[in-house]
């Protein structure tokens, strides 16, 4: 017990020195400062912008849906081609990590016939800049302070050795796993106070309800992440500074890895899945559309093949010999089967495309093994609510939402309007009103997460890794006290 | 002179023999060649894009004459008919992707309302375009520099904390060890420049013009920028770690967060609601037609196109002529909002390019993309274009849909050809600003490090560097 307490107490005086030795550089301090001081602009500038684009929103959506209950008496099919607007909103805390809302459409039309792509969007607005990245909070943790930890960090064990007082600790009774726990201890404090102030605002801004409900298994799930990261990176770097011969050498390799882990490797990642799996260009995917829909017909245009089968066999259902005979309006009829041909077709390319995109995702996924930061990343926008598969489940959403609004409107069209005279009659616009307002209904976290195994795995191995090179480092650091000694 | 050649490729050598150089060597140069590849294959799949769009047009229009019958009207068939516009991108592309990730220059056009049609964008996966893209010119900007800090943050203090400094001062002239240092640590990152910049001029076919002597200028002066900063800190007396602690700051400082401070308050400063305002008015502008007499909507038609105001639609029949009106009455209503939305942009590409010339990385990316005309003023001068060529084809049709010409009696050949967007700007233009601002910089960086040199150290103080 007493051994144990003695660890303890050992552990605790070498982080405290640790921590001292931090104190005492002026460049950490300094840029203990800046980061701390970005990560704050960080949070207010991105809390603003997300706020105003949210507003702006907000504004146009009930603006779209005061112009809905406008519309004059409208024949169904007018209305059909009036469509609606949606707008996609962001998640609650797409504030603190924007993941990769900034490269999806904001606005999309829903119309009859058709299935639009959602336009508009921040990359689509900012000019060449946007590729060195983006300043908010999620870049602040997972991107400078990892290079923060390593200036705090990369002397740790090696100035020690350097200046020979590694040599007075072990002579004093510190175990080589006393000191470096002890240095993984006080860099983590210099670290977590670094990500702490950052950590309180986005807490305070979520908290506060401004940005909408934000559930605390979220905020939890985002701490979580960031903290092992961090972790991680703590790990490594007293690794790297019990390993290498000296403190510059070591200063450098920190630096060497933090570029290749959180700088080459995601842009690698994502160029290399582009290479392998190549999407359609939009000129491409929408002649592909365009190929699919003309084998099928068209049900503006009477004379198409399929379209007269339907009416041979509407004819023979209701035992009639013209359509103008039907209980029902044949219009409507050939506008609502029209409409399930169309977008069982969009839909089946759109999936195609979609497929795409999770092939290159994977790709992607599998990069993320090599840089923790991606890995980082891709589970912090699926705890945010701003993934990809946030995006895709807006534009799923969107789709139903319209399937069934233009199939409402054509059923209103077989049912109120008569056959003959067809687009001469109007319908009340009260028809319309009592619709099914449009609202996204975001992915369930459990959801996100569970695509992402391999992201998880990752982070664990970002963990392990660095720990069992420092259960390594630990006998060659007695090593290098006994050689020192020796010599 | 010949021993100088061979001091240089002895340094070389001894550079290269470093297990860390050596391997930094390789990568670098083969991810250069492999974003070389890759910028020579973007400019392909534009090219292929442009032909897709193209053969889709030729398709369309022969299956729809085969399906309709002959005296359908033109108007009815224009209605599905999507005529390409297709923008040749410049071979340059394939060193500067700039973003064109993200936009599409093979917009399919249909006559209808244009503002419903002109903002699609590329079939991009948001969570690629997320990670970032890695062509030649990302590389050589952001990645190039921490090599060639790595290679001369220690360029002083390795001699003095080797304690062979005092030897140089003794027995050397200190001046011209460093420029042998330097001299051998330029030619080494001169090859990593020049080989895959030379592969990528090759497969994308890069013309020796103008355009390229402005980008291979650049890239050569923000690679001198960056050894100009590093002399100016590695020359100082401190220590190798505070060198490397200081230029790997001013490195994330001038590439990653310079860029996205003023990409967030750039995007705060200049916020684009039109873009939202100008959808909603499109659509409500075509719509709200169909409640309108037809002779209403024909006025404001009239007034666009004086030309046809002496040519009345019928009021209780449908025709071609008012239903393209009607559409003609969308883009009407998002004229004022689509011009302000376009000001917006240009104002934050202009507000964007000034604040550059004071970030050297970016002044040299934001000119490169403009020489390779990927940038945002680009995308806006491709928009214009196609906004002419959609004028072009009103202009061609409407004396059809007056006429309710049917579809065998157009003549299709002569149809519009897009017309794509001018990039004949001057490449000097594009170049010289960011060169201007390039030297300013380097000379800042050494000014501001022969001004901690003019007070040579004492012995006293060198001989305590050196036990440090």
């Amino acid at each position: 017990m007493s051994t144990w307490r003695a660890g303890l107490r050992n552990t605790l005086l070498v982080a405290r020195r640790q921590v001292g030795a931090v104190r005492e550089d002026r460049y950490v301090i300094f840029l203990l400062g800046l980061v701390i001081a970005l990560g704050v602009v960080a949070v207010l500038g991105a809390r603003h912008h997300a706020a105003s684009e949210a507003e702006q929103r907000a504004r146009y959506q009930a603006m779209v849906e005061r112009q809905w209950l406008e519309q004059p008496d409208r024949h169904p099919h007018r209305v059909i081609h009036y469509g609606f607007l949606v707008f996609r909103e962001e998640a609650p805390l797409a504030f603190f990590d924007p993941g990769v809302g900034a490269w999806a459409g904001t606005s999309l039309f829903l119309e009859g016939h058709r299935q639009n792509t959602a336009n508009f969007g921040d990359a689509r607005h900012a000019t060449g800049m946007l590729r060195f990245g983006r300043l908010t909070p999620a870049t602040v943790l997972a991107l400078l302070l990892p290079l923060f930890v390593v200036v705090a960090g990369f002397a740790s064990v090696s100035a020690e050795r350097e200046r020979g007082t590694l040599r007075l600790l072990l002579a004093q009774g510190a175990t080589p796993a006393q000191i470096l726990a002890g240095k993984v201890l006080g860099t983590g404090a210099v670290a977590a106070l670094a990500a702490l102030p950052i950590g309180v605002a986005a807490v305070a801004i979520a908290g506060s309800g401004a940005v909408g409900p934000v559930s605390p298994g979220r905020i939890a799930g985002l701490a979580g992440i960031y903290a092992a990261y961090l972790v991680g990176w703590v790990l490594l770097t007293v690794l790297a500074s019990a390993f290498r011969a000296s403190s510059r050498s070591a200063l450098a390799q920190l630096i060497a890895v933090w570029v290749v882990l959180c700088v080459a490797v995601p842009r690698l990642g994502a160029s290399v899945a582009g290479a392998l799996h190549p999407l359609p260009s939009r000129a491409e995917f929408t002649a592909q559309v365009e190929r699919a829909l003309n084998e099928v017909g068209d049900s503006h245009n009477p004379q198409d093949p399929f379209f007269r089968s339907l009416r041979d066999e509407y004819l023979a259902r209701y035992d009639v010999g013209s359509v103008e005979e039907l209980p029902l309006n044949w219009g409507g009829v050939v506008s609502r089967e029209g409409e399930a041909v169309t977008s069982r077709i969009h839909e089946e390319q759109q999936q195609d495309l979609v497929e795409g995109q999770r092939r290159q995702d994977r790709v992607l996924s599998w990069a993320g093994l090599f840089s923790p930061y991606l890995a980082a990343r891709d589970l912090s926008m699926a705890v945010s609510g701003t993934g990809p598969e946030a995006v895709e489940a807006f534009r799923a959403q969107a789709e139903a939402h319209r399937y069934d609004l233009i199939q409402r409107l054509n059923d209103l069209h077989i049912n109120e309007i008569r056959y003959e005279n067809d687009r001469a009659q109007r319908l009340p616009r009260d028809s319309w009103a009592e619709f099914p307002t449009f609202g996204t209904r975001p992915p369930p976290l459990g959801g996100a997460l569970a695509g992402r195994t391999l992201s998880l795995a990752a982070l664990g191995l970002w963990l392990l890794l660095p720990l069992l090179g420092l259960g390594l480092a630990r006998t060659r650091l007695a090593r290098v006290g006994v050689d020192r000694a020796a010599e | 002179m010949k021993a100088r050649l061979r001091l240089l490729r002895l340094d070389i050598l001894r550079l290269t023999r470093s297990t860390g150089v050596a391997v930094a060597v390789v990568l670098l140069l083969a991810i250069g060649v492999y974003a070389a590849w890759r910028g020579g294959r973007n400019v392909e799949a534009a090219a292929s894009s442009a032909i897709a769009a193209e053969t889709a047009y030729r398709d369309q229009l022969a299956y729809l004459l085969s399906t309709y019958p002959p005296t359908t009207e033109a108007g009815e068939v224009l209605y599905y008919l999507a005529f390409p516009a297709p923008q040749p991108s410049l071979p340059l592309a394939g060193l500067a992707r700039g973003r064109t990730e993200v936009e599409t220059a093979s917009l399919r056009i249909r006559l209808l309302a244009l503002e419903g049609q002109l903002y699609e964008h590329e079939t991009v996966n948001p969570r690629l375009a997320a990670a970032g893209d890695l062509d030649l010119a990302f590389l050589l900007i952001a990645l190039l520099p921490l090599f060639i800090i790595a290679l001369t943050y220690d360029l002083v203090s390795s001699e003095r904390e080797g304690g062979t400094w005092n030897l140089v001062r003794l027995f050397a002239r200190p001046r011209r060890l460093l420029s042998l240092k330097l001299a051998s640590r330029a030619c080494l990152v001169g090859a990593l420049v020049a080989v895959p910049v030379a592969v990528a001029a090759s497969l994308a076919g890069v013309p020796l013009d103008g355009r390229a002597g402005w980008a291979i200028a650049l890239i050569a002066l923000h690679t001198a920028f960056w050894f100009a900063l590093c002399l100016g800190v590695a020359s100082g007396r401190r220590s190798s770690t505070a060198n490397a602690m200081i230029l790997v700051g001013t490195w994330v400082g001038l590439t990653l967060l310079a860029p996205a401070a003023l990409s967030l308050a750039n995007a705060i400063l200049h916020p684009v609601p039109e873009a939202l305002e100008l959808t909603v008015r499109q659509r409500q502008g075509y719509h709200e037609a169909w409640d309108l007499t037809k002779d209403e909507t024909m006025q404001g038609f009239y007034e666009d196109y004086p030309e046809w105001s002496g040519r009345k639609v019928p009021e209780d029949v449908f025709t071609w002529a008012w239903y393209y009106a009607m559409n003609h009455r969308g883009d009407r209503a998002a004229r004022e909002a689509s011009g302000a939305y376009r000001g917006v942009l240009r104002e934050r590409e202009r507000w964007a390019r000034r604040w550059s010339l004071l970030v050297p990385p970016l002044a040299a990316q934001l000119a490169l993309d403009r020489l390779a005309a990927t940038d945002l003023e680009a995308q806006l001068a491709y928009q214009d274009a196609v906004r002419r060529h959609h004028e072009r084809l009103k202009t061609y049709f409407y004396p059809h849909f007056f006429a309710a010409t049917p579809i065998d009696a157009v003549d299709w050949e002569g149809v519009p050809v897009f017309e794509p967007a001018a990039t004949e700007e001057s490449a000097t233009r594009a170049g010289f600003p960011a060169a201007t601002a390039l030297v300013l910089a380097s000379i800042l960086a050494l000014a501001a490090g022969s001004v901690r040199r003019a007070s040579p150290p004492t012995l006293r103080e060198s001989v305590g560097a050196a036990k440090s």
